[in-house]
């Protein structure tokens, strides 16, 4: 089993009463951290290049401006031509000789710019960072080896720090998490009376809570039915609910709930989670149609799209199929408890948010536990 | 095989009525149509309701009212559909394990294959083949395309988009 892999220490601990388990969810006061790209951690890819250590430091500007015009180094714009004496010249590659050596890019340079001839008094082969760093850290770390270019990103900085969610945020993030674990609670206590936390977390299942933060209520929530239906995931039951409180939706596991902002909770659920959670607000804004936004000439805005701006918190990391049905929905932030190593599509298998090519990323959050 | 992509075609190009992104998909068991549909994603208000989800559902409750096994069933299923299945299609026939899908034209924005290959990540692969009829359902996303957003600027790449 995958779960046998984690790490010691993200693991809950398996004698745990559930009751213990969800409290702990719910008031630990440890900061949620971002599933980043590779490129914010793993170390650093490195480039080749040759460099010149130039005659006279006074024709280094001159040098440059040839360099700048001849030899563009177009994707490594990161890059600083110069650091002190040594100036780059261009990556070994470039240079078609059978043998990389300085013989070789004395003739590249006689052949390609004449008048910079004579202007090195020694060649060297050094490695620079393939790509620009994104954070101060990376940077520092960078320049050990290169002068880079760095634009310092605010943003970036603070999601990748352990500060990023403020107290009340971290305090609504760990609550709609704890509701996940509610709802596994409260489907799988009606087959086994003594459910333990090991009942919830070895088993292969999932539930969701869709939260739209700008109502700060709780949208849709779904709890799986892949034993009966294998794409009934919780994650896809919740877009479909989501699409119910929008006139919408096309499994027919609701509900003919008069009131259409309350269709994406089961009834039964929904007065056990009000029971549980006396403070959380439930309910989707007022779904308008086209023709009603335009009689009341609201923007496109006034009327919630799919998952547009919502969160969703899920107790296991989702599956490809799942989280790709989060991308197509246009979910603004995902949040996961437990990690899934055999199909996480979030952070274990692969890391969907940071497919660029994907026309909607959404971030991805972790570190419940 | 033409025939069953000339059907998926056909339910694409009703999609596209509707106003839906035309894409139109069978499933066979022995060269034998078991489900047919299309993208009904605007009318259900969930941008999941893809042609090969709305199959996959129709299958289960076939073999629900017939208390067959679907997981033996869809061994023997091949999809037929007009575009690539997307990432989250993919991985729901990954899932199931169908024997194989053929597809009418690449899809160059959500692509399982094209855009992330999934079978990277699955045990289980099925039979992937592309290019049958891809000029026809290529056609059809052009007109949809076209149709829907007049405004939309012209795409930078030449490549087209689905
Ligand atoms: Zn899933
Ligand atoms: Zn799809």
């Amino acid at each position: 089993m995958s779960e046998i892999k984690e790490p010691r220490l993200k693991r809950p601990k398996m004698s745990e009463t559930v009751d213990n388990f969800i409290d702990n969810i719910i008031n630990m006061k440890k900061n949620l951290h971002a599933v980043l790209g590779d490129e914010f951690h793993s170390s650093i890819p490195l480039l080749q290049v040759y460099t010149g250590h130039v005659r006279d430091l006074k024709q280094l500007s001159k040098i440059i401006v040839i360099l700048n015009e001849k030899i563009q180094l177009k994707e490594m714009q990161h890059l600083k031509r110069a650091r002190k004496k040594d100036v780059l010249l261009c990556p070994t590659d470039y240079v078609s000789h059978d043998v990389k050596s300085e013989d070789s890019v004395q003739k590249y340079l006689e052949e390609h710019i004449p008048e910079l001839k004579d202007a090195f008094e020694f060649f060297k082969i050094t490695e620079v960072p393939l790509l620009a760093p994104k954070l101060k850290r990376q940077h520092e770390e960078f320049s050990k080896i290169w002068s880079c270019n760095f634009h310092p990103n605010k943003y970036l900085e603070k999601l990748c720090g352990n500060e990023f969610f403020a107290e009340d945020e971290l305090t609504s993030h760990r609550l709609y998490m704890g509701m996940t674990f509610e709802i596994a609670r409260f489907y799988l206590s009606q087959m086994n009376s003594s459910l333990e936390m090991t009942d919830i977390i070895l088993r292969d299942t999932n539930a969701t809570v869709i939260v739209d933060p700008s109502t700060k209520s709780v949208v849709a929530v779904a709890f799986d039915n892949r034993q009966y239906h294998p794409v009934q995931h919780s994650a896809m039951l919740a877009i479909d609910n989501v699409a119910k409180t929008q006139n919408g939706g096309a499994w027919d596991t609701a509900t003919d709930v008069k009131d259409v902002s309350l269709r994406g909770i089961e009834i039964e659920l929904l007065v056990h989670l009000k029971e549980k959670f006396p403070n959380v607000k439930f309910g989707a804004r007022t779904y308008l149609t086209k023709n009603a936004l335009n009689e009341s000439k609201m923007s496109v805005s006034g009327s919630p799209y799919l998952c547009t701006g919502y969160y969703v918190y899920l107790m296991r990391e989702p599956c490809v199929m799942c989280s790709m049905g989060l991308v197509h929905a246009r979910a603004n932030r995902v949040f996961y408890c437990l990690k899934n190593n055999r199909k996480g599509a979030l952070g274990s298998k692969t890391k969907l948010q940071c497919v660029s090519s994907l026309n909607h990323h959404f971030e991805v959050f972790t570190d419940f536990l | 095989m033409v025939d069953f992509m000339k059907r998926a075609l056909e339910l694409a190009s009703e999609a596209l009525s509707a106003q839906e992104v035309p894409v139109g998909c069978v499933f066979t068991i022995n060269s034998e149509i078991i489900a047919e549909s299309r993208n009904s994603v605007n009318a259900t208000h969930n941008p999941t309701r893809h042609a090969e989800i709305n199959c996959i559902d129709t299958v289960i409750a076939h073999c629900k009212n017939n208390h067959i096994d679907y997981k033996m069933y869809f061994k023997n299923v091949t999809v037929y559909v007009t575009v690539e299945p997307c990432i989250m299609c993919a991985a729901a026939l990954s899932n199931l394990c169908v024997k194989e899908v053929i597809y009418g034209c690449a899809n160059d924005r959500f692509g399982g294959k094209t855009v992330l290959d999934i079978s990277k990540f699955y045990e289980y692969n099925y039979n992937l083949t592309g290019n049958l009829m891809a000029n026809e359902a290529m056609a059809l996303l052009k007109q949809f395309y076209k149709g829907t957003n007049p405004n939309a600027p012209e795409p930078k790449t030449k490549k087209e988009k689905v």
